[in-house]
């Protein structure tokens, strides 16, 4: 009973830790991973995005818009990358790899316009959107769709590990405790049990001779305060066993 | 003593005489046979294309290598599978050039595949590799940097979608949306398209895409409602059969009756045996209003030369399905546009290795190419590469379907809006 007691609030502490610990990493985890990926998604989609409007010049210019399409399938084959179009001068597109078309939100949009955007495209989802200029956008410009869905994947993929870890901290924590507190509330059981022998000796005894001898002989607290009980129960005749 | 040593020395100097003959141009060629190399989807959702297109190649081979051969030489055609995907088919050129080191390439499938493996020939211009005859209408090797390293027999798909679109307009059909394959041959279609419909003001109604591989069995029905909202008065498809043939179908489910029109890469056969079995299990007629444009004539016409030589060779050698490469499920077409395509390549291939003489080498390819004028391939116009010209036939030829077959159009007014 006493050792349930005690478990019981430790336990709770050791929850009440865990879950502080848990919610205050997943944060700041949250915080640092959303923020280091979207400024490296951002720059590597800025690289992409140059890369093809340096490479695409020629291309456009010799109007061969297959070769064009070419080029921006290989770029898609790289993680993240959700989308690719390149419009022209007047912002026709020249090249996509939109499936099953061109989102609406992008066609009825201004795509001359050069920015960094955030796009939630319905049937696509959420991407963060770079452009680039090809012939300092005379001849058009690139743009490049990264997937926040998968910053978000990350996050969770990383957050996920996080409470896995933690988890198996605290259900160690919580056997490891367990021991500890029934190793400490064992000889305090048979403490109580002494001094309960000692102030009523008619009482049937809860504690057998061995276990007191044990007692009185152990050299920490519980040794202590089992002698001084003895020593308390000698002095006083009402304790004394009779 | 010396004079029987005179005597060896002798023979060993002619028999020595053939392999000397070859020099050290004439990679892939022996004294008795010429490799050629090919790279085709063998498997996948366009195997069709890369099958057919070997069978009727071999149909013409297996006649040439019966007779003896060019110039005494018999032609072997080395397959790889790319699997429609360019990767692999730039893995599958590298082991034909570098490995294998073939004389030259032939009866490639497919723009994206084609389109990448050019830069390859380009890093290899020493080695004077030429690419024969790819199954694409794509404009890249046609035009710089690359016109120099492939020789094409058939017409574009910009001179294909460009007949499409001029006929649909004789008919009163102006709204024209495409549907194509999201990769470079369906840009070039869709490039074709765009072109032919800004010489006279107009532009593309609505667009929808597919990815490459999209299989029959798949719903395309996201790309039916992009089209259909744009009521077009026509559509034009640039893909190949299996997610053509879905388009069909689930535009005609929809309700969409307008004429859909494909050009010949899809691969018509395969296309109409999908429509037909549907039609069959649905109770529905998936096949009216169905335009096909084609590169190469009608099989069914007996009456033009090549036809008639392609019926008879395809019919005497069944050719087989590359060894190992395709499926075992896989049913060989009796005839078909694809096959009769390839075998329209090996004439062609035939004429300008014999051409070339008994000491074939890769650099002479070039200046024969160019000698080629006006030359009777058999299939109606004649074929030319002189002039610096490096695509041989500008024909085109439209058909539908009546009674379950491709027949050619007689009449476009039968569409008039």
């Amino acid at each position: 009973m006493r050792v349930a007691k005690l478990f019981r609030k430790t336990m709770f502490g050791i929850f009440v830790l865990f879950g502080v610990i848990a919610l205050s990493t997943s944060a700041l985890c949250v915080y640092t991973v959303d923020r280091q990926l979207s400024s490296e998604y951002e720059a590597n989609s800025r690289a992409i995005a140059q890369t093809i409007a340096n490479s695409s010049t020629d291309i456009i210019l010799n109007r061969d818009l297959s070769t064009l399409q070419s080029l921006i399938d290989q770029f898609k084959e790289i993680q993240g990358i959700k989308y690719v179009y390149i419009v022209n001068e007047e912002g026709d597109i020249l090249a996509h790899t939109f499936v099953p078309g061109v989102p609406k939100a992008i066609l009825a949009g201004d795509r001359v316009k050069l920015a960094t955007v955030d796009r939630r495209l319905p049937g696509f989802g959420e991407f963060i959107e770079v452009s680039s200029p090809i012939l300092d956008g005379i001849a058009g410009s690139v743009h490049v769709g990264m997937d926040k869905g998968l910053i978000a994947l990350k996050i969770q993929t990383a957050i996920g590990q996080q409470v896995y870890l933690i988890s198996i901290i605290f259900i160690v924590s919580i056997v490891g405790s367990f021991f500890l507190v029934n190793l400490a509330a064992k000889p305090l059981g048979r403490l109580g049990g002494y001094a309960t022998q000692l102030a009523a000796p008619a009482a049937p005894a809860s504690i057998t001779p061995e276990d007191v001898q044990a007692l009185l002989e152990r050299n920490d607290e519980v040794g202590q305060l089992a002698r001084l009980f003895r020593h308390l129960a000698a002095r006083d005749t009402s304790w004394a066993p009779r | 003593m010396r004079i029987a040593l005179l005597g060896l020395a002798l023979a060993l100097a002619l028999s020595s005489v053939p392999a000397a003959r070859e020099g050290p141009a004439a990679e892939g060629v022996t004294a008795n046979q010429i490799v050629v190399g090919m790279s085709a989807p063998f498997t996948g959702a366009s195997r069709s294309l890369g099958i057919e297109l070997y069978r009727g190649s071999m149909a013409y081979f297996s006649e040439i290598n019966r007779a003896g051969g060019v110039h005494g030489r018999r032609i072997a055609l080395k397959a790889y599978d790319d699997g429609y995907q360019p990767d692999q088919a730039i893995k599958n050129t590298l082991k034909l050039m570098l490995e294998d080191k073939v004389f030259l390439l032939f009866d490639y499938v497919g723009t994206p595949t084609v389109t990448r493996v050019l830069p390859l020939l380009k890093k290899y211009d020493a080695l004077h590799f030429r690419l024969f005859f790819p199954f694409t209408g794509a404009q890249p090797q046609r035009e710089p940097p690359y016109d120099r390293l492939a020789v094409n027999l058939r017409a574009s798909y910009q001179q294909e979608t460009a007949g499409l679109v001029d006929n649909f307009l004789k008919i009163g059909r102006s709204r024209i949306a495409v549907f194509y394959q999201a990769d470079a041959y369906g840009r070039s279609g869709w490039v074709g398209v765009r072109e032919a419909l800004a010489a006279h003001n107009l532009k593309i109604v609505a667009e929808a895409t597919y990815t490459r591989g999209t299989k029959y069995t798949e719903s395309l029905d996201r790309q039916v409602a992009i089209v259909e909202e744009a009521h077009p008065d026509a559509v034009i498809s640039v893909g190949a059969y299996a997610a053509c043939a879905a388009f069909i179908r689930d535009a005609r489910k929809a309700g969409l009756t307008v004429p859909i029109a494909n050009v010949s890469f899809v691969g018509s056969e395969s296309m109409l045996e999908l429509l037909t079995a549907a039609s069959k299990a649905d109770g529905h007629d998936y096949t009216v209003n169905l335009v096909n444009s084609q590169v190469v004539p009608s099989y069914e016409n007996p009456g033009v030369p090549a036809v008639k030589e392609y019926l008879a060779l395809m019919d005497k050698y069944h050719p087989l399905p590359p060894a190992g490469l395709a499926g075992a499920d896989y049913k060989p077409l009796p005839h078909s546009f694809v096959s009769l395509e390839g075998f329209l390549n090996a004439k062609l291939l035939v004429e300008v290795l014999n051409r070339m003489g008994p000491d074939p080498a890769r650099a002479k390819i070039e200046p024969t190419v160019s000698g080629i004028d006006a030359f009777e391939l058999g299939m109606g116009p004649p074929i030319s590469f002189a002039g610096q010209r490096n695509q041989g036939s500008d024909a085109i030829y439209y058909t539908t379907v009546e009674h379950g077959r491709f027949v050619p159009i007689r009449d476009w007014k039968a569409w008039s809006k």
